[in-house]
């Protein structure tokens, strides 16, 4: 999952994994291809994983330094 | 009159010439502003100043008290007078003898303002094109009012109780009488030269038509004009608006109002921006809360989440392949046992052993050759005798012969 191209958003990372996903289950590819599109899927998931947790904890961070001003 | 430095004339000569000269002018109608009225206590005259409305010019006055008091005028009051100038020969001063004293009409007051409206608003200062707009939230505000007065203390507090921040800069002027116009033009020159004021109030509480007359005053309302910073006029609600009303960039129905208008709610403001902020906290909460369900949605499809199944397919099709391979092999093994068998029954069937259970017997060279014939043999050779179940040696003996 390493080798994570950083300038890929979270649009271009889910696109691409649909596209992979796509590819896999219609099969007709050969195993090695098979394989490299799997771990590609895997990568391009954890990527959009990780943009979905940041974007989570950075909503959280905000909201508490709001609320701690607030109050 | 002949004078020369040799033969100067009398001071009395000349102010009793000048008196007489004067006085020979008749009565005239004369309009102005009363201002510096005094009545003494006891007196039967009351001196004052007539003061010309649009010009730094007056002029002074006397009236017998009575004449004065049949009507009801005081400092600043726009009057009508039949007066003869009069010259006092004691003290050198010339004076209005008022013999008639009137007001001037509301009916007559209002026609010049009438009048004054229609020419500055042919002049194109009433046009909407030159309001300016009001800034959102001030960083000063200028205020022009009457010390002490209501329309201060309106206009402060409910600004206040809006925007806490907010800040004022206040100037004090006249806000009725003849000295009114000028003051406020001053107030707002002072004002309007400030940088950080970023907005002028002139406020003013209600009052009679005469007293907001100063807001109708001309200079006034072209000063208003010229000012670059917006002018908004809160001047006490009346029927009849001043002309203020008109020039200013945003009239207000009173000091209290004009609060309103200039600056914002804070908690209104606040509130909004809650509001906004809890649109905006629901909107990424939802679009964080679809995109992760779309993404574990598309984890969990078996070409991800099993990729083990395709190679298990693969593995099993080795497996078939193997298990296909094997059972090939072992049916041709099973058959090539079987036509083993067959033959073994077939070269069984051909053995002679049957026929030496019956008792006979197979003589055999040493070589292995059956014996025939006598010929193959002479005496003395030991021959292999095979019967059924074994074999042992016999010699020959002699030939017999048949």
């Amino acid at each position: 999952m390493s080798g994570d191209r950083p300038e890929m958003t979270y649009e271009q990372a889910r696109e691409e994994l649909v596209d992979v996903v796509r590819k896999l289950e219609a099969g007709g590819t050969s195993l090695e291809e098979s394989l490299a599109l799997w771990e590609r899927g895997e990568e391009l998931a954890g990527t959009c994983q990780r943009w979905l947790d940041g974007a989570r904890e950075r909503l959280t961070k905000a909201q508490a330094a709001h609320e701690e001003k607030t109050d | 009159m002949e004078t020369s430095p040799e033969a100067p004339a009398a001071v009395r000569t000349i102010a009793n010439g000048i008196a007489s000269w004067i006085n020979q002018l008749g009565a005239v109608w004369v309009e102005g502003q009363l201002t510096d009225v005094s009545i003494g206590r006891g007196t039967t005259t009351v001196f004052g100043t007539l003061r010309d409305t649009d010009a730094d010019i007056s002029l002074r006055f006397t009236c017998n008290r009575r004449v004065f008091e049949t009507v009801d005028v005081r400092d600043g009051s726009r009057v009508l007078v039949h007066a003869k100038p009069n010259f006092f020969a004691r003290r050198g001063t010339l004076a209005l003898a008022v013999s008639e004293i009137r007001h001037v009409g509301i009916g007559e007051l209002l026609a010049r303002i009438e009048r004054l409206k229609q020419l500055l608003g042919a002049e194109g200062l009433f046009e909407p094109y030159r309001k300016k707009k009001l800034p959102f939230l001030p960083h000063t505000i200028g205020l022009i009012c009457g010390r002490d007065s209501a329309a201060e203390r309106d206009v402060l507090e409910n600004a206040k109780r809006r925007w806490p921040a907010v800040a004022f800069r206040i100037e004090y002027a006249s806000v009725q009488g003849p000295s009114a116009a000028g003051e406020v033009m001053t107030a707002l020159r002072k004002l309007d030269a400030d940088e950080s004021v970023e907005v002028i109030v002139i406020a003013r509480g209600g009052g009679s038509l005469e007293d907001l007359l100063p807001f109708s005053d001309e200079g006034l309302i072209r000063a208003v004009s010229k000012t670059g910073t917006p002018v908004v006029s809160a001047i006490g609600h009346e029927p009849d608006s001043p002309l203020l009303d008109l020039v200013a960039d945003l009239r207000a129905s009173t000091p209290t109002d004009a609060a309103k208008r200039i600056v914002p709610d804070v908690r209104e403001e606040l509130d909004g921006v809650r509001l906004l902020r809890e649109r905006g906290l629901r909107a990424i909460r939802s679009w964080l809360d679809r995109e992760s369900h779309a993404l574990a949605a598309i984890r969990s499809r078996p070409a991800l989440a099993a990729p083990v199944t395709d190679l298990q397919r693969r593995a099993d099709e080795i497996a078939a392949l193997v298990e296909r391979n094997r059972r090939t092999l072992t049916h041709r093994l099973d058959r090539a046992s079987d036509d083993i068998a067959h033959r073994l029954a077939s070269v069984r069937a051909l053995s002679p052993k049957a026929t030496l259970e019956r008792g006979y017997s197979v003589l055999q060279l040493a070589d292995g050759t059956a014996v025939r014939e006598v010929a193959q043999v002479a005496p003395g050779d030991l021959l292999q005798a095979r019967v059924s179940d074994g074999r042992f040696a016999v010699e020959v003996k002699t030939e017999e012969d048949k």
